[in-house]
């Protein structure tokens, strides 16, 4: 078995404690103890630093409102800044934001440009002025309402980032390019990833300096020393002890050694123009013997490297699980965990803590703490998760979600006239709780909270009533108060999206005449879309209840219901199906005596037994098979579903569509999937494995 | 029938499927014999991750032979009236729209949350999204019976 331990006993090099023994500078430890401690948030008016500390070039001024074409230069500067930062001794401890504005459903907007102004000698550097400037004009042209104002407001280097109601998001937005005191100011949506905020933390002044090469090309020389790539191990252990961060004076103020750590990564980062590449050159890396008492001022490492495999943090100084708490969401690969002396480590609940935060890990503190074939177990599930149900007359469904995405994204006016009618039903609502898909930051629901119909949460009946939005009009109303949406393109990425639809009886009659009521299809879509949250684009799951009936709408059918649930981005890994590469040439009989014969590869250990009357790969249980409630016509159905997807190999859904596309005559269905197979028009998903 | 006002409508709507909440996914968990009680004798369609259930005695006989403990959290929930006036077949025929209430209604009821299964707490929930049509119960016998049944379901992990 590969493990940390043979790597280490493999000998010096390549071990994850790599280096040999170092004399241990006692003055020079490291203390990286996070700057969000020293730090905290300014408030508005509070002592910004002083201008005029850099090299004052001015260039600040005028730049282009959209960064991000921008990066050489904005690296080039970073780089400046960390060679200021540590020859600046007059540098305070910085105000770098750990977190993004958590639990605060403000919006945050980095404004640049105004420490060249005219009020920027002003004993506050102008930011009084700037705050009262940017509130003047976000109420310029409104008359009524609220007064707007800037909730919260501190300054990170040459930033004034300032916080706003998300209603005021276009309004401040729009102060781009604005004229204060002599200078242009630049008005951006606030990134709150710690490059970003290295960026704007160092980055007062622009150009490049000689000495700026040279703090590159050390970190550089430091990190390749520390690198072993045939182990893709990087070793960024004793760092306190290093001579050559000695010798360039790291670790001599506190300023500079808490900027140094996203220093060095960055410049890790700059050595990569491949994401892939980057991600794939370090498995392990080792921050041992760092006296470390939180995991804060090493955060970066978890952007860096998300996939690592293996971490060593021994002869650290973490206390208890707190200590680690920024981690908590990060390294979902990681298998490989040393926390050897640390206090943590003597800690009730250290095992359990650490497995459940970190799902794939095997190895805790040297000791095996979950198999791999535990690991493989926790994914299965107690129902196998099979291709969508996909029974639909006449193609009415696929017709029309095909339709519905599109023009909800493009034409909601257009969609709702051509096929919700007076009596149609539409609710939404939010689950903010939901599990999300790793490492995803959610954002707010604040577009939508107002109109959430959980009843869960929604108990009064007045309230029940008037989060039904029922007729066109209504819905459309609603619709148009809601965020503007861009859904995958189904045809295009047909895997982001889980589609199931069966026939429902029992509906009204619009027209009045059949007391047992008409028939109709209940549709059931899982999905993502994407938004522009002011102006940063968010990406949220949706699941989503259509029952449609024969109607006055477009192709004959209206919307009756319609229940939308939103819920954080969950991707789409959860409904591939398990069962995916099995043999097509196989008849469904045949297969499905197979897997009963096949013994069943789960360990006795995890309850997660495989239900063997739902294990038939491709088909369902039941599938082809009359069943209390089934009509005969469907049971034939079925059975010819079946029949074209074994001759065919396409997918049971594919199959469907084939028969119903060809009146149900198998013979004509199979000619035709010959012409579309010869013409190359069938997807790749039409198959049950690649043809 | 007496026309309902929209009120009467809503409380009847949203208080039956908060009662299935309520009662389906405890009973899942803890009182697996219960659970063919939930559905209409014959279904239209029961469906588990695309795998077709015939019908609730299936279903319970799944999950008490099939399933490990399984531990559902419901995070948000929402319904809509299908039909005012569902067309229930009777014993002795369709029942006439004079006999009707207003809990004569089929509803669509949609949840979300999440679920783990097995004892293992280590393991991470998975996000599940299920969707349920209601159809008042057939049955004359008025004593000890639920007023909705389940027409259909379909159940889904989604994260």
């Amino acid at each position: 078995m590969k493990t940390m331990k043979s790597r280490r006993s493999g000998g010096d090099r390549g071990g994850i404690r790599k280096r040999g023994p170092t004399r241990t500078d006692r003055d020079g430890d490291m203390d990286m103890d996070g700057p969000g401690a020293r730090g905290g948030k300014r408030g508005r008016g509070g002592p910004s630093r002083p201008t005029g500390s850099g090299s004052g070039s001015g260039a600040g001024a005028g730049r282009p409102a959209r960064s991000g074409g921008d990066r050489p230069q904005a690296r080039d500067k970073t780089l400046d800044a960390i060679q200021r930062a540590i020859t600046n001794t007059r540098d305070q401890a910085n105000i770098r934001q750990g977190k993004n504005n958590a639990a605060s459903n403000l919006e945050s907007f980095s404004v640049r440009g105004w420490k060249t102004s005219k009020v920027s000698s002003h004993r506050d550097g102008g930011v009084e002025n700037l705050i009262a400037f940017l509130e003047r004009r976000m109420n310029a042209h409104s008359k009524s309402g609220p007064r707007a104002r800037v909730t919260k407001s501190r300054v990170e280097g040459d930033s004034l980032v300032v916080s706003v109601r998300p209603e005021l998001a276009d309004r401040m937005l729009r102060l781009n390019e604005s004229l204060f005191a002599g200078i242009h100011l630049v008005v951006e949506p606030y990134d709150a990833s710690s490059s970003a905020a290295l960026d704007r933390e160092l980055g007062t002044t622009s150009g490049t300096s000689p000495s700026t090469a040279d703090t590159k090309s050390k970190m550089t020389m430091i990190l390749s020393k520390r690198y072993y790539p045939d182990t893709k191990l990087l070793d960024l252990s004793k760092l306190s002890s290093d001579p050559d961060l000695v010798a360039m004076g790291i670790f001599n103020q506190t300023s500079t050694e808490s900027k140094f750590f996203p220093a060095l990564m960055k410049v890790w980062e700059m050595g990569f123009t491949n994401t892939a590449q980057r991600r794939e050159a370090v498995e392990s890396v080792s921050l041992a013997h760092n006296q470390l008492t939180a995991v804060t001022a090493v955060t970066t490492l978890s952007q860096t490297f998300p996939d690592i495999k293996n971490l060593d943090l021994s002869h650290n100084n973490l206390k208890d699980y707190r200590s680690m708490s920024a981690w908590r969401w990060k390294f979902r690969n990681l298998e490989f965990l040393d926390l050897t002396e640390n206090p943590f480590s003597a800690e009730p609940n250290f095992k359990e803590t650490l497995m459940k935060w970190f799902p794939k890990l095997q190895t805790l503190n040297n000791v095996i703490v979950r198999t791999a074939e535990e690991i493989a177990a926790q994914k299965k599930t107690p129902i196998p998760v099979q291709a969508p149900h996909f029974q639909d007359d006449g193609q009415i469904a696929e017709n029309f979600i095909r339709a519905f995405f599109t023009r909800y994204d493009t034409n909601r006016d257009e969609l709702v006239k051509s096929v919700y009618d007076h009596q149609s039903e539409f609710t939404i609502n939010v689950n903010t709780s939901a599990p999300k898909a790793q490492q995803t930051e959610s954002a707010g629901w604040d577009p939508y909270i107002k109109k959430s119909r959980n009843l869960l949460k929604i108990n009064h009946l007045p309230a029940r009533m008037s989060r039904v939005y029922k007729g066109a009009e209504k819905v459309l109303e609603l619709w148009k108060s809601l965020p503007e949406t861009r859904h995958p393109d189904m045809t295009a990425h047909p895997e982001e999206y889980l589609i199931e639809c069966h026939p429902v009886p029992g509906l009204p009659d619009p027209t009045g005449q059949s007391p047992t009521g008409v028939g109709g299809l209940m549709i059931m879509v899982h999905g993502k879309f994407e938004e522009s949250v002011g102006g940063k684009v968010e990406t949220r799951s949706f699941d989503r209840t259509f029952v449609i009936g024969p109607g006055g709408g477009m192709g004959g059918i209206r919307v009756i219901n319609d229940i939308l649930c939103l819920r954080a981005y969950g991707g789409h890994e959860a409904w591939s199906p398990e069962n995916q590469a099995i043999p097509y040439a196989v008849a469904p009989a045949a297969t499905a005596a197979a897997a009963a014969a096949a013994p069943v590869a789960v360990p006795a250990a995890v309850p997660a037994p495989v239900p063997a009357p739902l294990a038939q790969p491709g088909i369902p249980h039941g599938y082809g098979a009359p069943a209390p409630g089934k009509t005969d016509a469907q049971v034939q159905q079925e059975q010819l579903v079946a029949q074209m997807s074994a001759k065919s190999g396409m997918t049971l859904q594919f199959s469907e569509m084939a028969l119903s596309g060809n009146g149900w005559n198998l013979d004509a269905a199979w000619k035709n999937f010959e012409e579309l197979k010869a013409s190359g028009t069938l997807p790749a998903t039409a198959f049950l494995s690649p043809a | 029938m007496a026309t309902a006002t929209e009120d009467v409508l809503t409380k009847v709507s949203t208080e039956a499927a908060t009662e299935l909440i309520n009662s389906f996914y405890p009973a899942l968990k803890n009182d697996r014999n219960s659970i063919a009680s939930f559905y209409l004798p014959t279904p239209t369609s029961i469906l588990f991750n695309g795998n077709t259930v015939a019908d609730g005695a299936a279903v319970q006989d799944i999950f008490l032979n099939q399933m490990p403990e399984a531990f559902y959290e419901v995070q948000s929930f929402d319904c809509q009236i299908i039909n005012r006036a569902y067309p229930t077949t009777t014993t002795t025929g369709l029942k006439p729209t004079t006999e009707m209430t207003v809990k004569d209604m089929s509803i669509l009821v949609m949840a979300s949350g999440n679920v783990r299964y097995g004892e293992n707490r280590d393991l991470l929930p998975r996000g599940f999204s299920e969707t349920f049509v209601l159809v008042p119960n057939p049955s004359s016998d008025r004593k000890r019976r639920r007023d909705w049944l389940i027409q259909s379901q379909n159940f889904r992990l989604v994260v």
